[in-house]
């Protein structure tokens, strides 16, 4: 007895096992893999997926009803694997993207995992045995203070490994296409083999298992405790924060008053006379002083590597605002009846 | 140096113009194409094709169109384009020198060997 799938190819529904439909999907992931860099992958995986519907077609005619993993084989068979279907000779471009991207990367493993994955992520990264990692760190962690705070704040800041290509990484082998299509494959075995195997393990590798699953358990509910208990703390740290976005706006109205003194030269109770010219000179204002701050700012992110630089339009356009600005501004002063000219004798006598 | 790949180098090389030869005047789609293609012994696995045509579409070599079908889904009819009819003809040209040159060769070799 065996599971089957419904799936549509090339707009046509077939039934299929659910091997067979494994080892297609993984075949078509593999082709569009391969044909990643070439113009028009998508047009010729698609037609490849016709043909590929057509053979199916003729298999159904045949009286099959389902699609088994025979026929499936023997339809790639026919197809070609993907390396075969090279249509230029860029076997060499391969081979240098392949060792180029051997390069270890730390990912939590989500197919082998108790918690986050974290333990089961580092133990790929150094080529460990996850279990007994598990043991020695439960084992440390009753002693060394700080052990599930670094193994939190791990589980926070170390990406899951979701695709193929991102396992292959995790474990430092070679991506290409022969590994990703055994990654997708075993993934699923794997997954199979866990739910269906009845072979025994090995007595240690149960009692480890067993033990880092009910510590893994205990571990889950420990963190439960301490978010409700941490609840209070929370609002605590939320309030805090409230207040000090009310000191912030605070400062933020005390401005003008701070500028009501340190601008003399500014009749006050002018300005409510001629709100279109004091807005404009406000507007100007924020445009000379805002531009160049922005641009110190990018300046200073763009340092650390992690901005794009500005696009030279973009350049352009703000240095011809804030130029636009500083004109504007200035000509709005000079004619504001606001501005006492008394405080700039030596200017505008 | 590998006989099969030389062997399979060679008919790399003369794919793209069987396959225009077979367009030539006449529209028909991939399944068609593979089916001569096998005939001729001129391709091994059927997904060699795809990609060729795929490129020689995108060089403007070919075009296509879809054609209702009784047995499925709508086809790509592919077929030449001016531009692919030029090229055809220019190949043509080039692959009679090359037949004629290796001939020429093979002729001058084995009547040398036999005198």
């Amino acid at each position: 007895m065996k599971k089957t799938l419904t799936i549509n190819l090339g707009g046509t529904v077939y039934n299929i096992d659910e091997d067979a439909y494994v080892l297609l999907d993984n075949y078509l992931n593999n082709l569009r893999y391969h044909f990643r860099k070439q113009e028009g992958a998508d047009e010729i995986v698609r037609d490849i997926e016709t043909r590929i519907a057509e053979l199916f077609n003729e298999c159904i005619r045949d009286g099959k009803q389902v699609i088994t993993i025979e026929i499936v084989e023997s339809v790639i068979a026919r197809m070609g694997k993907p390396e075969d279907l090279n249509d230029e000779a860029d076997e060499e471009q391969e081979k240098k993207d392949t060792d180029k991207n051997i390069s270890r990367r730390l990912f939590r493993n989500p197919d082998d995992r108790i918690l986050g994955g974290v333990i089961s992520g580092i133990s790929a990264y150094f080529g460990w045995d996850p279990t007994w990692v598990r043991i020695i760190l439960i084992v440390f962690g009753c002693f060394v203070h700080g052990l599930i705070l670094a193994y939190l704040i791990a589980w926070i800041v170390i990406p899951m490994a979701q695709t193929a290509t991102e396992k292959l990484q995790m474990r430092g082998e070679p991506i290409n296409v022969t590994n990703i299509g055994k990654t997708v494959t075993n993934g699923f075995e794997r997954a199979n083999e866990f739910a269906h195997s009845e072979k025994p393990r090995s007595f240690l590798h149960r009692l480890g298992n067993a033990f880092v699953a009910v510590i893994g358990f205990l571990l889950k509910l420990f963190l439960i405790l301490v978010a409700i208990c941490c609840a209070p703390a929370l609002l605590v740290g939320l309030i805090v924060l409230f207040a000090l976005l009310m000191a912030a706006t605070g400062i933020l109205v005390s401005i003008p008053a701070a500028f009501y003194n340190t601008l003399p030269y500014i009749d006050w109770n002018l300005i409510g006379n001629s709100p279109t010219i004091a807005i404009t000179i406000a507007v100007c204002g924020l445009l000379a002083i805002g531009i160049p701050v922005v641009g110190l700012l990018q300046l200073i992110l763009q340092g650390f590597g992690k901005w794009k630089p500005m696009s030279t339009s973009t350049k352009i356009i703000l240095i011809l605002l804030w130029f636009i600005a500083m004109a504007v501004g200035i000509i709005f002063l000079l004619q504001a009846p606001f501005f006492e000219y008394s405080y700039f004798p030596a200017l505008f006598t | 140096m590998n006989v099969d790949n030389v062997k399979s180098q060679m008919r790399k090389g003369m794919l793209e113009y069987c396959i225009l030869l077979l367009l030539h005047r006449e529209a028909s789609y991939a399944s068609d194409i593979i089916m001569k293609l096998k005939e001729a012994k001129l391709i091994v696995v059927e997904g060699t094709l795809y990609p060729l045509l795929t490129r020689l579409k995108n060089d403007g070599l070919l075009s296509y169109e879809w054609v209702e079908s009784t047995q499925g889904p709508p086809r790509k009819y592919y077929q030449l384009t001016k531009q692919g009819e030029e090229f055809l003809s220019e190949l043509e040209t080039a692959w009679d020198d090359l037949s004629d040159t290796v001939n020429h060769l093979r002729q001058k070799l084995l009547t040398a060997n036999i005198l």
